[in-house]
Parts: C-alpha cells; structure tokens; sequence
C-alpha cells in the first residue's frame, strides 16, 4: 500500500519543497476551466456513443451484432496520440482532404481538430469503450427474473424498459464514464498535440518553460484531488449495483432479432462509430506510413522493448493488486489511496518518482544500477499508476469469495496467511489474469513518465512516435503508433473474451 | 501459486530485460575506449548518425537519453552526484542557460572550441557551447507580400498583417528566444507593444508547429509565418511532394533587428558537472563542435555552422546569404520567464 502512495507522497514533497516560480495565477484557472470543459465534453459525448452502441449489441441482434461485441472495444487498443496524429492531419487546414475540398467544392469544412472540440471528439471516440464495456457487461448480465417479475405486476414492455432495466445499467455507465474521465484529464499526449492547454499540459508547461518542478506538482494536486472524487463516485455506484442478480435464479434475457429499417440503422451506426474511432484515423495515419520509410531496426528493438516493459510491468501491478486485495479487505482507504494513480496525469506521477528515485540513485551507484533502478522506477510508476485498473477485476472477482470458504479453511487448520495463498488466490484467478491484460494494454500505450524516467538507449514504441511527432514528421511517427495498435490488439481481444466468459450467462456464444 | 508466479514471472522479466540490455547498456566498456553518456534535447534522427561517427573516430561507445531540456535537468538534479551524465546537448540557447544556472555545467578549456566557435555563440567561461545557428525568420507568400514589407522584426506586428499572421504557440523555446532577445535589445515597454501586435495580427490561435504554420502560409490561411530556417529546409527536402511544392512557392525573408541583423539562436551543449567519463565527454563536445560535425548536422538538418570557417554544405546554402545578429546568445535564457509571463498577459497562447 505503501508502494502505492509513495509517489502521491512525492508530489505533495515536491509540491512544498518549493522553490515555486512567480507564475501569474490567470493561465492557472484558464487551464483548469479548459480541463473542465474537456471532461464535461468528453462525458456527454463518450455516453452518447458507449451507451447507444451498448445498448444495440446487448439487447437486440441485428446483422453484425456479434462481431461489434469485440470491435468497437478496439480503439482501447490505439493510444490517444495516435487518434490525435491521424485527425488532426486528415483534417489539416493545409491537409490533402480541404485542399481538395477547396479546389474540387469551393468551400471549406470550417472544422479544426486542433481546438478544445476537436479534442473532446478525439478523446470521446479513445474512451468511449470504457462505457461501452461497462454498460454492456450490466446490460448482458441482467437476468430475464427482474423483467419478468415487473411484466407479472402488470408493466407495459415501455415501462419495464425505464423503470427495471435502465435503472440497472446506471450505475455501470457511472463505472464506465469515471474511468474515461480519469484517463480524460491524465491524457498529455493527445490534448497537447491538439493545442489544447489544460491542466495536464499546464503542469508539464511549468515543469518545462519556468523550471519549476514544484509550480508542476502544485498544478498537479488538483487533479489528483479530483481523481480521489471520480475513484469516490466509481466505487460508490459499483456498491449501488447491489439490487442486480444472484448467480442463483439466473436466466438469460431474450434478445429480439431486429429486422428491416430498424436492423439496417443499428448495423450503420455501430459501423460509423467503429470506422470513426478506429478504421479512419488508423487508416489515414497507415496511409501516410507507407509514405515513409521506416527505420527498421529502431522500431523492432523498440516493440520488443515494449513489450517485455508491458508483460514486466502486467506482472507486478497484477502481484501489487493482488496483495492489496487479498489483504486489504477490511482497509478500504488505503485501497482507494491506492487507486489514485489512474488519474493522475504520467508527468505528474514522474515528478514524483523522482523525489525517491534520487534517494535509490544518490545511495548507489554504477552503470548496472543506474540502468536496473531506471527501468525498476519506470515499471514502478507504470504499477503505481495503474493501480486502480488492476484492482478493480481482481477485487470484483475476490467479492465471489463467499467467508465461509476462508472460515471453512481456517477450521481445517490453514493460518490466515494460507487462507490468502491456497483459497482466495485462485478464486482471483480470473480476475487477476484481466487485470493484467489491463495493465499490459495501459503500459504499450504510455508515454509521458516513459519520457522522465526511461534508462539510457530506452525508447519504446511512444517515445518513438512522440519524437516524430514532434518533429513534424507524421509519416514516420504513423510506423511505431500502428505498431502500438498491433501489439496491443491482441490483448484486447483476450480481454474482451475474458469479460464475456465473466457473465453469469457463461460460455454461450 | 498464481500470485507466487507472478511475481516470480515480473522479477525475471526485470532480469531478462537488464540483461538483454547489456551489451548496448551503459555497463563497463568492453572496449578500451569506455563510453560517454549523453542527456540531449534535440529530437532529430541525423544525431545518431552524429554519435555512430564518433564512436566509429574514437572508439567510445555513445548512450544517450533523449528528452525534453526541463525534464532531463530535473531528472539530473534527482540523480545529484550519481548521474550519470556526461554530455547535455540542448536545441536552444535559452535551455543551455537554465541548465547553466542549475549548475549542472562545468568549465572545460579547450583550444579547438574557443578558437572554432565565435565567442558571441558560446558561454565565456567555457561551460557550453553553440555548435550550429538558426536563425527565426519570416515565412511569406510572395504573391501578396513583398520582400521590403518584412525586412524589420517591427513589421510583423504592424497592422499591415492584422489577421494575416500564423505562429506557433508561445511556450515554445525558439519564440521565448525570440522574445527575450527582443527584451535584451528594446527593454519591456516597446517588447510588450510588439507582443501585443503578434497577437493582434494572429490569423487562427496558435496550433501546430513551425512547419505547419509554412503551409498554413501556403495554404491561404495567413500571409506571413515566422518560422525557425532548417524547417524551411527540411520541408523541401522532405518525403512529401506536395511541401516540396510549397518550398518552390513560399519565400524566406530575415528581417532585421535594429538594422544589426536577424536574430540567431543556437543548438549546443557542454560537459556536466561531475562527469563520470570527462575525458572522454571533452572528446565528445570538440568534435560535435568540429567541421565535420558542423557540416553533417548543416547538411542533414538543414542548420548553419556555428564557425564562420565552415562552408556552409547544400540544401541550406540557398538561404545562407544574411547578417547575423551579433547579440551574444546567453542573453536569451535570463529573459524566458520574462517573456513568457509578457506573451500570456497579451493573449499570445
């Protein structure tokens, strides 16, 4: 638990330490007004899509239905950067696509994805499977019991539909839509790329123009504050879920086979959120790849980097969840402490791993060391970060652990200690292989605490891309981001297959 | 045990990882020669075929940390005396100073660096030193502005160009170099004017970088850009035919700061304070200030030489014809914060 706080712990020092640069307060309430919006924005877009699309796969079928089940979770695959770079070059007001419009129309999209809109779409369409997943696996697990009581009282389909059902999804689109927030307001890559200044990029800004690493921290608190609000509301409307189904008593809900019209429009709008989120911002950033050659070798070290980084990084913060679930049953603070990191933005949680970080480096030394503590401290701040993501499946599937287990065991002999290793671990042991899948997805996708804290010669496939990028070379950063895609797409899918096998439904197709 | 495997599984994977980094890690050098460790700024790719060179001359291996100046300084002063560092390497004059403040420079004598690079683009008391220029200039479409028009930094925020201005958002080094430099020659008051017209000429708010404000500049959405030279250069000599044919349309023109000549900034670096490998990281900064050094980065990425002895190599000798301002380029970096809290109160976002 202590693992988990102690980088918090270090931005609060930094924060105090001082010396604090004389920065006007005017940009400061600018960039949280900014990252206000951003969230309001990206919530009221993010439920528009998850919520629609949830709703169509997982109460009716229609041509296609099953296959949208695991595609629209795609674009967690794709890091945000990657969705920023390819809108924001297919729309460039200098791009191909308006110069064409221009010649061929005579008029111009008065669209520019390099503004706060343009942001809150990008970032809508990155986060939305947060909601989607959420609402879906609500949707699918409720049980035809509910339904057909309120039909016995007397309910009208209509009804049964807003009073029963959508009540019990509520609290899930509240679980699906605190996660996209929090990765909303931690996001650096993509909102800084779109020229949007928010908190995030602020903290990085005073960090890098007024070389005041403690000014960053002090920008950093409230969104740590405000991460401690969205892991208080998520944990708060997952115990409101307790009026869903026992896994007694559970039957499956009919799903009506749409048909005509109806089945046409459902098919056209999942595939335009898929295309949208996933197809054409990945599709024009592949088009513009095959434009540039790539430096091979540069690449192929990095993804293998990323991925030993990500499988590394999987394991411990997986280990790290386990024993605070495991242990931590009857400590629920230091448990959502721990769950902090999520939304605290790379930047931020780097300033504070440099804060212990300096003690590792300054008491050793020598060249091993140095390379073995920069890569310790990088998968560290990947775990601390990542916390919250892990916790969440392992906790879930802990909460099956029915007492009479762990007391049956204890009268059997086995100290507590035992109980832990020999019955409750297995029992998580669904849940644990999730989170790692969560984590391993997350970590592929990191960029800016890979940035602070990378060991020399270290770059993985985001470092690569966000160099590029910076440079102004699309073409070339489009090679190591689709790769990002590619290794990360796998997982996903293993991912989602998992939480399909979750469902009290089972196995069924 | 699952958990027990796990954690078995993450701590072989840390293992495994060092390992498999050895050989290209920062371990003790198989060669004689050692290594040198560098922290750099500069992002460009045609660095390493700078690094590969000199191992391929000396024999010294070359590890480097690529990252932004603020951050690599901040990592260093957490790695206090165990840093590693041997060589910093920053893209702006500005970044060199604040590394200077943070006392994470020393003092080297070196002959061929004193007597290669001219005193105004290097640090007097040999802490760091200038390697190549930029020069930031003004990006124009010669269909609708004229050269004369642009041939005064005053110009730009004149209200011949109200609207018609694209730049790039105002935290970026090269405009806080820009700025300071202005503030160093002008003083606040006539700085605050000019910032205060910038803004008042802005086409769209800032977006993009350097190069995306040259198609801007093409694309018909502002008539004039100010822009760092080597992306001129880079656009032209870059994968994409349609900036190729931007390049052939869109003039540069170096306006002029009270009449001395344009402003210049420099790319550059210096041996850190403490440095593990020194000798070998004096090694390092002759030859990154050397001719060949010089000529490779001026060819490759399209910059000037620091040193007036150096030809200037193709593609950037088209535009290499201009007087350079003889401000020295330690002047920026005191005058940064300055000028960033000037352009945010004016609205330069």
């Amino acid at each position: 638990m202590a693992v988990a706080i102690a980088p918090l712990v270090g931005v609060a020092v930094a924060a105090i330490r001082g010396p604090w640069a004389d920065i006007a307060t005017a940009p400061f309430a600018g960039y949280a007004l900014t990252s206000a919006l951003l969230a309001v924005g990206v919530a009221g877009l993010s439920t528009v899509f998850g919520l629609t699309s949830a709703w169509l796969v997982a109460t009716c079928r229609f041509p296609g239905s099953r296959v949208f089940e695991w595609l629209l979770v795609l674009p967690l695959a794709a890091p945000t950067f990657a969705l920023a770079y390819g809108y924001a070059d297919l729309f460039d007001v200098a791009g191909d696509l308006r110069m064409g419009l221009r010649q061929a129309a005579g008029f111009d999209l008065p669209v520019s994805m390099r503004s706060l809109p343009g942001a809150i779409f990008v970032l809508s369409l990155a986060f939305y499977p947060y909601v989607f997943l959420a609402v879906r696996d609500a949707l699918l697990n409720r049980s035809a019991v509910a339904a057909e009581a309120a039909r016995s009282l007397g309910a009208s389909p209509g009804t049964v539909l807003w009073r029963v059902t959508l009540p019990m999804a509520r609290p899930a689109l509240a679980a699906g839509l605190a996660l996209a927030l929090m990765e909303t307001l931690a996001d650096y890559g993509a909102v800084s790329f779109l020229s949007v200044q928010t908190l995030t990029t602020g903290v990085v800004r005073a960090w890098s123009v007024y070389g005041s690493p403690a000014s960053a921290a002090l920008f950093g608190l409230p969104l740590i504050g405000t991460a401690a609000v969205l892991l208080a509301f998520e944990r708060w409307s997952r115990s409101r879920r307790a009026y869903g189904v026992q896994a007694t008593g559970w039957r499956d809900t009919p799903r009506p086979i749409l048909s005509g019209w109806r089945a046409a429009l459902a098919t056209l709008a999942c595939t335009t959120l898929f295309v949208a989120a996933f197809a054409l911002p990945l599709g024009w950033l592949g088009w513009n790849a095959l434009q540039a050659t790539p430096e091979w070798p540069r690449l192929l070290h990095a993804s293998g980097r990323v991925f030993g980084l990500g499988v590394v990084a999987a394991g411990l913060a997986t280990a790290l969840a386990a024993a605070l679930a495991l242990s931590g049953g009857d400590r629920p603070l230091l448990t959502r402490l721990a769950g902090l990191g999520y939304a605290t933005p790379g930047a931020v949680m780097a300033i504070g791993l440099l804060v212990p970080a300096g003690l590792i480096w300054r008491n050793a030394s020598g060249p091993t060391v140095m390379f073995a503590t920069g890569l310790l401290m990088l998968i560290y701040a990947y775990a601390a970060r990542l916390m919250a993501a892990a916790l969440e499946p392992v906790s879930a599937a802990l909460t099956r652990v029915r007492p009479a287990m762990g007391d049956a065991a204890r009268t059997l002999g086995r100290s507590p200690l035992d109980v832990a290793w020999s019955v409750r671990a297995p029992m998580a042991k669904g849940g644990l292989l999730t989170a790692a899948l969560i984590v391993f997805i997350d970590v592929v996708k990191e960029l800016p605490a890979t940035l602070i804290l990378r060991p020399f010669n270290f770059d993985t496939l985001a470092v690569l891309a966000d160099a590029y990028a910076r440079d102004e070379r699309i073409g070339q950063a489009a090679w190591p981001a689709l790769m990002i895609v590619a290794v990360a797409v796998p997982a996903c899918l293993w991912l989602t297959r998992r939480i399909s096998r979750s469902r009290p439904g089972g196995d069924r197709p | 045990m699952q958990f027990h495997r796990v954690l078995m599984l993450a701590i072989a994977g840390v293992l495994a990882l060092s390992g498999c980094q050895q050989p290209s890690g920062g371990a003790t050098g198989r060669e004689d020669a050692g290594v040198v460790n560098v922290y750099t700024a500069r992002h460009y790719d045609a660095d390493l075929r700078l690094y590969e060179r000199f191992t391929e001359l000396t024999g010294i291996r070359v590890n480097r940390i690529e990252g932004n100046a603020d951050q690599l300084v901040a990592r260093m002063q957490a790695e206090g005396e165990a840093s590693p560092a041997d060589v910093f390497v920053v893209s702006d004059a500005g970044a060199l100073w604040r590394v200077q403040n943070a006392g994470l420079f020393q003092p080297i004598q070196s002959e061929a660096l004193t007597t290669a690079i001219p005193a105004n683009l290097r640090d007097p008391e040999g802490r760091w030193f200038g390697f190549t220029r930029r020069a930031r200039v003004v990006a124009y479409d010669p269909a609708k502005v004229r050269p004369e028009e642009v041939d005064t930094y005053e110009e730009i925020a004149s209200p011949r160009f109200r609207g018609r201005l694209c730049v790039r958002s105002a935290d970026n080094p090269y405009n806080l170099s820009l700025v300071g430099a202005l503030l160093e020659a002008w003083g606040t008051e006539k700085t605050t004017q000019w910032v205060e017209g910038i803004v008042a000429n802005l086409a769209r708010a800032p977006e993009g970088g350097d190069r995306d404000q040259i198609r801007a500049v093409g694309a018909g959405v502002c008539e004039i850009a100010l822009t760092n030279t080597y992306y001129y250069v880079l656009l032209g000599a870059g994968d994409d035919a349609g900036d190729r044919a931007l390049v052939e349309r869109i003039k540069l023109a170096f306006p002029s700061l009270d009449g001395l000549g344009t402003h210049v900034n420099v790319s550059g670096g210096g041996v850190v304070a403490g440095a593990p490998n020194r000798e070998n990281a004096i090694r390092l900064v002759e030859f990154l200030g050397s001719a060949e050094a010089q000529t490779m980065v001026a060819a490759s990425n399209g910059e000037y030489p620091a040193s007036p002895s150096v030809p200037v190599p193709p593609p950037v000798d088209a535009i290499a014809d201009f007087t350079a301002h003889p401000m020295p380029v330690s002047a920026f970096g005191p005058r940064t914060a300055a000028a960033l809290e000037l352009m945010t109160a004016a609205g330069w976002r």
